[in-house]
């Protein structure tokens, strides 16, 4: 099915049809952050052509295009008998309107004013939903699995016990390895956005998580002085954001 | 009481307020025309009596006369005829030889003479000028009872009175007693006897009782025939008030587009009913236009602030730790502000539409105030030539500086749908009671489905080109409400890839 593009690059290419500027730039770099590859168009027409020929794995079309609107550009998608997941932004709260949207054949649908961190949830979700092997359900690096479907933490055959708070750290740890993030960033990605606390919550968990995983003869987890933390992965030192796949 | 008086429903409280007034009236007619009907009957029997009984009198007394004969016209009442002496007392002096005389012979033929005036109708009495029974004419037992006499009426004949009438009841009928006043001559004074006439009512008494039930019953079918034709009338009148009734309810609980409809009719509650309607109707085009407004203004809202949400969470997340990256961000982040805060204003200015344009008035040189706006309009257009074709001098009356944020508005729009080689022109001429200013531009002009409404706030033709130039959709609003409140009109012709000319008539002074 969608496992065309993977296979080769490893990364999910989105191609994001949108004609706001703003929003075309944060999905951008928002996409790209989270390890999408993101390709853009700025109306229908050009979309439903890189649709069609280019090796995407998820399209995010906006309802509302100058030229050719996101409803017509799905039904055409599909007519053609591209079934690349779709998921539709949409202005509108109307019922019939999403119904309208998966009528067309989009996976799922999403309304503005909408949250990132929704969106990613649910471009995650589309692509699982889908099988796409680009969208991991079971983590592994450096010995350590982490299952996201049954949240079981193992190193070699031995399970560790986290707290939901550690799993999440973990979680975005191997997601994204090598990357630093700041405390302010991992306030922000694990406890939420809404979280008012101190910063040092977080040296906390990340102590216990390093704990939990036998980091102490490793050092999995460094502390990058002045700036956070990153995952080290040994034997990846030069590997980039590069995912297991499972 | 009162309270339950008022929660009745208005057609009963009409039904009942003028049977009510009906019965009161028929009631009083009713009675009036049995009373009247009473004393007719019992008058005209007297009458007749009193004239029956005149010549019998005369014939048994020859050279005397009842009283009636008396020289006086026979005055109804007490009073007593002239010559007669008023009260009751000493009799008026007679030759006592004569009065002896006429006493024997009224004792000779008072049973005649009593005799003569009964009759199976009528019985007579005959008493002496002492209320003395002379004689009685009652000899058959169908002729009817004697009234015994009473002395209060009797002294009243004897004193002179010749008209004394009254009812009584007799073994149980009610019948009329007559005194006739006997006098010794016609036109003498003294009386010496009286005749008594009785008759009984019982046929004058059948007939009032059938006119009483007849009037009764008349009163009666009459009020309940009312009562039912009443109901139906209000009702029938009063329907479209409840038609009224339960289309507002509908319309309370939410449906705007409930009408009355009542079938055309020019009657006082057929116009409150279209007045009604009217009404509805208005209320319902104003409240659609204000949803279409407050839906427009949601969904420009919207946009901004999914960037504005996007773009911070996106930064949050993590995408702060990439100087470039926030940069881009943060710029895009000041750009929707920007945005909003546009809206914002706009939305100030929108809800002054509804609210009348203030305008301070004052003569404005046309020709003065396009030069000094030519080179403003010149610096908003950029690359684009503006040309002034200039009309003659006149002077109109108006707010310079709405005016000029009026024409700004245009040049912007022009500016918005030209590229850098159109041209924009703004001009002015001078027509017989008004002054037509004009912008026009060769650009992209308006689709023809879009020109009907260009003046509603909100609206937007091509969508995508204009949100990129960032207007909202009001200046033509705007603008139209300034011209107006300046009692002026604006219209708006355009072909697409023509150009538009959007002219303003604007009254000029007197």
């Amino acid at each position: 099915m969608n496992q065309r593009a993977n296979g080769r690059r490893g990364r999910v290419h989105v191609l994001v049809v949108e004609d706001e500027q703003t929003i075309v730039e944060l999905l951008r770099i928002g996409l790209t952050y989270e390890g999408y590859h993101v390709a853009v168009a700025r109306d229908g027409r050009t979309g439903l052509e890189l649709a069609d020929k280019g090796d995407f794995d998820l399209l995010i079309l906006d309802l509302m295009l100058p030229d050719l609107d996101g409803l017509k550009v799905c039904r055409r998608l599909r007519m053609r008998g591209n079934d690349i997941p779709i998921i539709m932004l949409t202005a509108r709260k109307e019922i019939a309107d999403r119904v309208a949207g998966l009528d067309m054949g989009a996976d799922d649908y999403i309304t503005k004013p909408f949250s990132f961190e929704e969106l990613v949830a649910r471009v995650r979700a589309v692509l699982r939903r889908r099988g796409n092997t680009g969208e991991p359900t079971v983590l592994r690096a450096a010995g350590l699995i982490l299952d996201l479907e049954t949240h079981e933490v193992r190193r070699g055959d031995e399970p560790i016990d986290l707290t939901p708070t550690e799993f999440a750290l973990l979680e975005l740890f191997m997601r994204h390895p090598r990357r630093v993030y700041t405390r302010d960033t991992l306030l922000n990605r694990v406890w939420g956005l809404d979280y008012e606390g101190d910063a040092n919550v977080v040296d906390v968990h990340v102590s216990n998580l390093r704990r939990k995983i036998g980091d102490r003869e490793r050092r999995l987890i460094r502390t990058v002085y002045g700036l956070g933390y990153s995952f080290r992965p040994e034997g990846e030192e030069k590997g980039g954001d590069e995912q297991t796949v499972e | 009481m009162n309270r339950r008086w008022n929660d009745l429903p208005l057609r009963y409280k009409l039904t009942l307020l003028y049977v009510g007034l009906l019965a009161v009236l028929l009631c009083v007619l009713g009675v009036a025309l049995y009373l009247d009907t009473a004393h007719f009957l019992v008058h005209t029997t007297a009458v007749r009596l009193r004239a029956q009984a005149k010549p019998v009198i005369e014939h048994w007394l020859p050279g005397w006369a009842a009283g009636e004969e008396g020289p006086s016209p026979p005055v109804p009442g007490p009073t007593p005829p002239a010559g007669a002496p008023g009260p009751p007392g000493p009799p008026v002096p007679a030759p006592p030889g004569d009065k002896a005389a006429i006493a024997s012979s009224l004792d000779g033929i008072a049973a005649q003479l009593s005799r003569a005036l009964t009759s199976r109708d009528t019985t007579a009495l005959v008493l002496d000028a002492d209320g003395k029974l002379l004689a009685s004419g009652r000899q058959l037992p169908e002729e009817p009872l004697p009234a015994p006499p009473d002395s209060t009426y009797v002294s009243r004949a004897l004193a002179g009175e010749n008209e004394v009438t009254y009812t009584t009841n007799v073994d149980g009928v009610r019948s009329l007693v007559l005194l006739i006043p006997l006098r010794h001559a016609p036109g003498e004074g003294e009386v010496v006897g009286v005749v008594e006439l009785t008759t009984p009512l019982a046929l004058i008494d059948a007939v009032l009782w059938r006119q009483r039930l007849l009037i009764g019953l008349g009163i009666v079918l009459t009020l309940v025939l009312g009562t039912l034709g009443g109901l139906w009338i209000t009702r029938s009148a009063l329907t479209p008030l409840q038609r009224m009734i339960s289309t507002c309810r509908r319309i309370a609980a939410g449906d705007l587009s409930q009408r009355v409809n009542l079938p055309a009719r020019r009657d006082e509650v057929g116009q409150l009913a279209s007045a009604f309607d009217n009404m509805v109707a208005q209320i319902e085009r104003t409240f659609a236009a204000q949803k279409r407004f407050v839906a427009a203004a949601a969904h420009e809202l919207r946009t901004p602030l999914t960037a504005l949400r996007g773009s911070l969470e996106v930064l949050l997340r993590g995408a702060q730790d990439d100087p470039s990256a926030a940069a881009r961000l943060v710029q895009g982040m000041y750009r929707e502000v920007t945005r909003l805060v546009r809206l914002a204003e706009q939305l100030l200015d929108i809800t002054r539409l509804d609210s009348p344009v203030i305008i301070h008035r004052q003569p404005v040189d046309v020709a003065r105030f396009f030069t000094g706006f030519l080179d403003q309009a010149r610096r908003l257009a950029g690359e684009r030539t503006v040309t002034l074709t200039p009309g003659g001098d006149v002077t109109v009356s108006a707010d310079p500086d709405a005016l000029k944020q009026v024409l700004f508005n245009l040049v912007d729009n022009a500016v918005k749908h030209t590229s850098p080689d159109d041209r924009i022109e703004i001009g002015w001429e001078v027509g017989e009671d008004e002054v037509a200013i004009w912008v026009a531009d060769d650009g992209a002009g308006i689709a023809p489905d879009d020109l009907p409404h260009v003046f509603e706030p909100f609206y937007r033709g091509d969508r995508s080109r204009s949100r990129r130039q960032g207007g909202a959709g009001l200046g033509l609003s705007l603008a139209r409400a300034v011209v107006e409140a300046h009692g002026g009109t604006i219209e708006v012709e355009s072909g697409l890839n023509v150009g538009t000319r959007v002219t303003l008539r604007l009254p000029r002074s007197s």
